[in-house]
């Protein structure tokens, strides 16, 4: 069965379909944390938190809004990003940048998991933004940062980094729209 | 900070929004202003799952005992109404959602107000830690009595669930109503949860019972909509759990047939 279909038995309380959709979607979701996230800790608290909250608000999920699976991972983004930012404010920074700098890349890691052809498709669209697409959208998405922080970073007025964010995605939809 | 945003530019915020990169202020002022503006409704529909492409190069298999505790922690966390309809059990605050749920280790620090209620879980395991969060985490504000009573009761179900011994079994019936149980025969304890029992009519109550061999049912208290019940002073030989539907305020003695019935051999009790 499908994620979309699975969403709304488990929004009828179907433990069993929870548990069908727990082999679809943890391993994005779990994933996707640990690239913002990088601690590997806390990344998992995080990936629990968001699939135990797809259990508890399986009922808001509108299929005619889009695909489960996007749905499922706009939540789990929105929370990886939450837990970064106030690790972030808490100061933690150092120690993340200390942890990344000593461990192995996370590309690295992740390339050994899994290599997939979609995988593939992603990296070779993303080589086709320019530059400063391709920080703003980064910067942003798997990095957690604002757009205020990516501005920042990259020195550009906040106006440009909006549009490159907005150019970034658009550009990337063209290229990936034939893929899958 | 303050920042004012004129109409137009709130429309460029779609794109940052799609990617979570609003700060908090402003991720509430466009939300405000995504219900008002159906152009940037449409935009962020579209930009939102084009962020999400960028997630498929980040799948990862999951720990392995990442599974056990998520399920675990399903069987005893009660679910939200769909929008629009009665809530049966507790009520999620509307607030809840934009919030970071608690997460399981307390040196950490947190922005929760929930971070004193968890605090002295830090040494029993995950799953327990998130299922308290997940019964406790998103109700409405409550007075000072009730969250003590939470906080005991909170303890109380996270010692339950750590237990060496903790299992997990579920009783289902043809009309879909059922309860979920985690019991420990060590700690002689057992967290139960109604799945849609709902609340019966004309002011009745479902009432929980406890059966053993030869011994009148002994009562375990009243559901209150889905929210869990902490059953202590469980009887090493009982064997099953049963809920009836009875008078408001419950009875001594059960007055009609259960809806629902759970053996307990599966999970430590019993001969
Ligand atoms: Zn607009």
């Amino acid at each position: 069965m499908q994620a979309d279909e699975l969403l709304v038995l488990v929004a009828k309380g179907d433990q069993k379909a929870f548990e069908d959709l727990y082999g679809l979607v943890s391993g994005p979701v779990f994933g996707l944390v640990r690239r913002v996230v990088r601690d590997p800790a806390q990344s998992e608290e995080v990936a629990q938190e968001v699939l135990l909250e797809l259990w508890r608000s399986a009922a808001r999920y509108d299929p005619g809004r889009g695909s489960a699976l996007a749905w499922v991972l706009t939540l789990a983004h929105r929370r990886a990003v939450d837990r970064v930012r106030s690790a972030r404010a808490a100061g933690e920074r150092e120690m993340r940048e200390a942890q990344r700098a000593s461990g192995p890349a996370f590309d690295q890691v992740a390339e050994e998991v899994e290599a997939g052809l979609e995988r593939e498709w992603v990296r070779r669209c993303l080589d086709r933004l320019t530059a400063l697409q391709r920080q703003s959208v980064t910067l942003a998405y798997y990095d957690g940062y604002t757009y205020r922080e990516v501005a920042e970073r990259l020195s550009l007025p906040l106006g440009t980094v909006k549009t490159r964010m907005r150019d970034g995605l658009t550009r990337l939809r063209e290229c990936l729209g034939g893929a899958v | 900070m303050t920042v004012l945003f004129r109409r137009s530019e709130m429309h460029s915020l779609a794109a940052p929004y799609a990617l979570d990169a609003l700060e908090p202020r402003e991720h509430q002022r466009f939300e405000k202003h995504l219900k008002r503006c159906d152009s940037c409704a449409a935009e962020v529909r579209l930009l939102r799952e084009d962020a999400v492409r960028l997630a498929w190069n980040t799948a990862a298999p999951a720990p392995a005992a990442m599974r056990n505790r998520v399920l675990m922690a399903v069987r005893t966390t009660p679910q939200e109404a769909a929008p629009g309809q009665t809530a049966l059990g507790p009520q999620p605050h509307p607030r809840a959602a934009q919030q970071p749920l608690p997460g399981m280790r307390a040196q950490r620090p947190r922005p929760s107000r929930l971070h004193g209620l968890l605090s002295p879980l830090a040494a029993t395991t995950a799953a327990a830690a998130l299922v308290v969060a997940a019964l406790f985490g998103v109700q409405a504000s409550r007075t000072q009595d009730q969250l003590d009573q939470e906080r005991t009761q909170a303890r109380e179900i996270a010692n339950i669930l750590a237990a060496p011994d903790a299992a997990a079994s579920a009783g289902q019936v043809a009309n879909g109503q059922s309860i979920n149980v985690v019991a420990s025969a060590s700690e002689r304890a057992a967290v139960v949860t109604p799945a849609g029992l709902g609340r019966p009519t004309n002011g009745r109550v479902h009432q929980l019972w406890l059966m053993r061999p030869e011994v009148q049912p002994r009562s375990l208290g009243l559901f209150d909509g889905d929210t869990p019940l902490l059953a202590t002073d469980l009887n090493p030989d009982a064997t099953s759990l049963a809920v009836t539907v009875e008078p408001q305020g419950g009875s001594p003695q059960p007055t009609s047939a259960p809806v629902v019935q759970l053996a307990l051999n599966s999970v430590g009790f019993g001969e």
